[in-house]
């Protein structure tokens, strides 16, 4: 018997390691900070602390020389410099910025990820938000809360328990028996992570050994899984059980040279016979089917596939509606079936910060495959939009397999905490529970129906 | 400064170079040709920032340079414009207009009226400075209307200010005494904050100095979280229960209740009313904060336009309407907002960060960081905070009002009401405008449809 022990992701802080751009540039009329010099010399009769007192608390003017070499990567854009002294000092936002990221996954985000990636930590910021009202995808979409609920935010404090852990094993209604009371047919298979995570294959711009060493390090950590290509898993140095083979049906007869019996796989696009051979070959494993999401999933449920890897692209597009609108509907005609609870929903795309993945389980998955985040999480720079597993490219730069793996453990522990904030909000227990929960949500287009309807100009 | 004939402190020769060079820049910044660079994002843009300035230095609206009726978020408040009477149609400039708006709508319990349609935002002694406190009190005075302590305790030099100050009781009971309590004429309830819905307070560990830590009789230097929710309120009739308490503390008082914006908010409306609470302020989840995870900011909750016509509806079918006064906000930053917040359904509105924005705020974000606020407004910090002159700032901040209420009464003017209390719900006086194309460019003129 094992004794019981808490959930727990090891954090630790993992700077980058590649150069990244400052927020904001710092430029400072050398003229202009020379003629003010001298005049505060003058006013203040040469009383040097008064003299060098600099106007910025964050050290941007606190080098050797002060204003004349100023340090952009102290600034943090508070702006007090500019308004004391407009005359010579200027501050702009760094344009290099504007090449991180893709219109999707936009440099902010970018910064939010490598936040996450290097401490482990939920950003915390003053002032209140700053960005778009709402918009398409996630971004309009709001998560519930409540005024008077249990568990409290003690939840996140780990003082309540918040469980964030997920099934993803086959889920039959009823087991059937034989006269001599053993089962009949294929037992169904556990399979439980303890976080609604798992790592998706990369692009294949990106793909290299060391980088599915590095996820499958962080995949072990975290007890979670990553999956990767077939010939890339056979590949692999040091395979673990973390490691899930994604396997076209051209691919079955490699499934020999398998270092050791997967506990689960995902089958790229539907082909029966190797689905079957699948399942025949490994009893234990859970196997999924990798579908777009935007397919109809009637067929293969007749087929009595359960398990389901629904695609979209990177940034959540799902045959020209958003992902999530699509993972709605597949929610909806499961129950309406009766067999959602026998389903299990496993998806990705457009799932780029940590309040995603709850908009996403809302909307009807059971657990997310994280994609680009990942690699960000990585300091990956996108080369152009970054839309298809097979055209996107992402140049990631020298991969250490240990600063890799804690970066992503960093970025996980980081969003689990962020579920956590999001489940003790609204009074949850489980993470299981917020699947489909589509009451606890808000939706843009519904909320301005219902505030705006009969304004004038309103379309709604 | 220094007392007479004694030769001033480095500290104070700094605090006074900082401060002339700061102010000046705040007079020089919306005079100048292009905004800075930097300066501003989507909900409060540079305009916005910028216009808001001027007006605090001037306690006029801006002359127009400045787009300063919406920001560019694209949504809510940035997308509701007014439809305005043809121009033969608006009362005369001598038209007296009315601002004023009743805090108690029950018939039992003292009348108090304020004679704006807003008062002060609960912000703590430790997310703010004491200058910035109590700045915002001597404004309140003046004005006759009411600033909020929010969660820290009570500064001793808000005690003259005490008719016009609330005192708020949160869930970590920070500083709450019976005799604070039994100062106010106004107790408020945070059961939550917009910011940060259904998470409690957050006060980092670098900011809970000394002087703070004492007022909230806590341990200096670790960070402070107030819990969510109130751990002894889990239904309606407990709810009841903390109302009762405060009217047994202080009888005279009357009690307003803080929630944020769940999707059942005109549920808690109903439950506050029938607690007997007299108002019931809605805070929408893109307003300030001290501090708050970013996930919470954007993520967790309603944005506020939703969920005033909510709630306003929901009380008006109850038939309760009427009893309760509805105080807006979360993202409240001009006085076109406030026409809207009151337009949509609300009685008045709460501000917060805009008068930290009169302040010299540039909305950087960095508030929780290390010692505060480099202006010296959301800071603890000693030397920092002196960059706040507390008369200084409330000559700024009643400018601001009076901008407030020549716009706001300029705009009524040209919708033919002379009430504020009669554009409450007026939703048939709103435009709404499906995009963005027609938007004003920035800084440009103002849009026949938006005015």
């Amino acid at each position: 018997m094992t004794a019981y022990s808490r959930y727990h992701i090891h954090t630790e802080p993992c700077p980058n390691r590649f150069p990244h751009p400052n927020r904001f540039r710092v430029r400072v009329g050398r003229p202009g900070l020379a003629r003010h010099l001298i005049h505060v010399l003058i006013r203040y009769r040469a009383n040097l602390p008064v003299v060098t007192s600099r106007p910025c608390v964050y050290g941007t003017f606190s080098g050797p020389v002060g204003g004349f070499a100023p340090r952009p990567e102290c600034c943090v854009g508070c702006l007090r410099c500019i308004m004391e002294y407009p005359e010579f000092v200027e501050v702009r936002p760094n344009p290099e910025r504007f090449s991180l990221g893709d219109s999707y996954f936009t440099p902010d985000k970018v910064d939010t990820v490598l936040q996450e990636a290097a401490t482990g930590q939920v950003p915390v910021r003053g002032a209140g938000y700053r960005g778009a009202f709402g918009g398409p995808g996630w971004d309009g979409m709001w998560t519930d809360m409540s005024e008077i609920v249990r568990p409290t935010r003690d939840g996140i404090h780990g003082r309540e328990f918040i469980s964030t852990a997920v099934d993803l094993g086959e889920r039959p209604a009823y087991l059937r028996f034989d006269a001599a009371g053993a089962v009949l047919g294929r037992l169904p298979q556990h399979l439980s992570l303890p976080i609604p995570f798992l790592f998706d294959v990369p692009p294949a711009s990106a793909e290299s050994p060391v980088l599915y060493e590095t996820l499958a390090r962080a995949a072990g950590g975290l007890e979670t899984l990553v999956i990767m290509p077939l010939r890339r898993l056979i590949e692999l140095r040091s395979p673990t059980d973390s490691c899930v083979p994604l396997v076209s049906p051209s691919e079955v007869g490699m499934l020999a040279d398998l270092p050791a019996a997967p506990r689960m796989l995902e089958l790229t696009g539907w082909d029966a016979s190797a689905h079957a051979t699948l399942r025949e070959r490994f009893p234990a494993a859970a196997v999924f089917v990798r579908v777009p999401s935007d397919g109809d999933l009637g067929p293969l449920v007749a087929c009595g596939v359960r398990l389901f890897h629904l695609t979209a692209s990177y940034h959540g597009d799902a045959g020209g509606s958003f992902v999530g609108e699509v993972l709605r509907n597949t929610h909806a005609a499961l129950v309406q079936a009766g067999l959602r609870e026998e389903c299990v929903l496993l998806g990705g795309g457009g799932i780029i910060t940590a309040a995603d993945v709850p908009k996403a389980i809302i909307c009807g998955l059971d657990a997310v495959a994280l994609d680009t985040a990942a690699l960000v999480a990585l300091q990956g720079r996108f080369e152009g939009e970054v839309l298809e597993r097979a055209t996107a490219r992402i140049r990631l730069p020298r991969l250490d397999p240990a600063w890799g793996a804690q970066r992503l453990s960093n970025l996980v522990a980081a969003w689990r905490d962020q579920l956590l904030e999001i489940l003790g909000a609204m009074g949850l227990r489980e993470v299981r529970r917020l699947r489909g929960e589509i009451g606890r949500a808000m939706f843009q287009a519904e909320l301005e129906r219902e505030a705006f309807a009969g304004i004038a100009g309103f379309e709604g | 400064m220094s007392a007479p004939g004694r030769k001033p402190t480095v500290l104070e020769l700094n605090t006074e170079r900082h401060t002339t060079a700061i102010r000046e820049g705040l007079r020089l910044r919306p005079r100048m040709a292009e905004p800075p660079p930097a300066l501003g994002d989507r909900r409060w843009t540079a305009d916005l920032i910028l216009a808001t300035w001027l007006m605090a230095e001037t306690g006029q609206p801006p002359d127009g340079r400045w787009e300063h009726r919406v920001g560019d978020s694209g949504g809510g408040f940035d997308r509701l414009g007014f439809r305005l009477l043809p121009e033969g149609g608006w009362l005369p400039e001598k038209t007296p207009i009315d601002l004023s708006i009743p805090l108690n709508r029950r018939p039992y319990d003292p009348r108090i009226e304020i004679p704006v349609p807003w008062y002060g935002a609960g912000m703590s002694f430790g997310s703010v400075s004491e200058q910035v406190m109590l700045a915002r009190a001597m404004t309140a005075r003046e004005w006759n209307t009411f600033t909020c302590t929010g969660e820290g305790g009570y500064p001793d030099a808000l005690r003259p200010y005490h008719d016009h100050v609330i005192t708020q009781v949160a869930t970590g009971m920070f500083g709450v005494r019976e005799e604070t309590i039994q100062l106010a004429r106004v107790v408020e309830f945070k059961y939550a904050q917009g910011a940060k819905p259904g998470l409690g307070g957050h006060l980092l560990g670098d900011k809970t100095t000394v002087a703070v830590a004492k007022m909230r009789e806590a341990v200096p230097w670790v960070s402070l979280f107030s819990p969510f929710p109130f751990h002894s309120v889990y239904s309606v009739e407990d709810h009841r229960k903390h109302v009762d308490w405060i009217k047994t503390v202080n009888p005279r008082a009357l009690v307003s209740v803080k929630v944020s914006t769940p999707t059942d908010v005109d549920m808690v409306a109903v439950g506050s009313y029938h607690a007997g609470a007299h108002i019931l302020q809605i805070d929408g989840s893109y307003g300030g904060t001290g501090a708050a995870p970013e996930v919470a900011k954007k993520d967790i909750a309603m944005p506020v336009e939703y969920a005033i016509p909510k709630v306003h509806r929901y009380l008006a079918a109850e038939g309760i309407r009427d009893e309760l006064t509805v105080i807006a906000s979360g993202g409240i930053r001009t006085a076109h907002d406030v026409a809207k917040a009151i337009a949509l359904g609300a009685d008045g509105v709460a501000l917060g960060t805009v008068e930290l924005v009169v302040l010299g705020c540039t909305r950087c974000a960095n508030c929780e960081r290390g010692r505060g606020c480099a202006y010296g407004l959301t800071t603890t910090d000693p030397e920092l905070s002196l960059l706040i002159d507390p008369a200084w700032a409330a000559e700024r901040l009643g400018n601001l009002y009076t901008a407030f209420q020549t716009e706001l009464r300029s705009l009524l003017r040209r919708l033919g009401l002379t009430s504020v209390r009669a554009l409450r719900g007026r939703t048939d006086l709103l435009t709404y405008q499906q995009n963005d194309a027609s938007r004003p460019a920035v800084g440009g003129t103002p849009c026949t449809s938006q005015q």
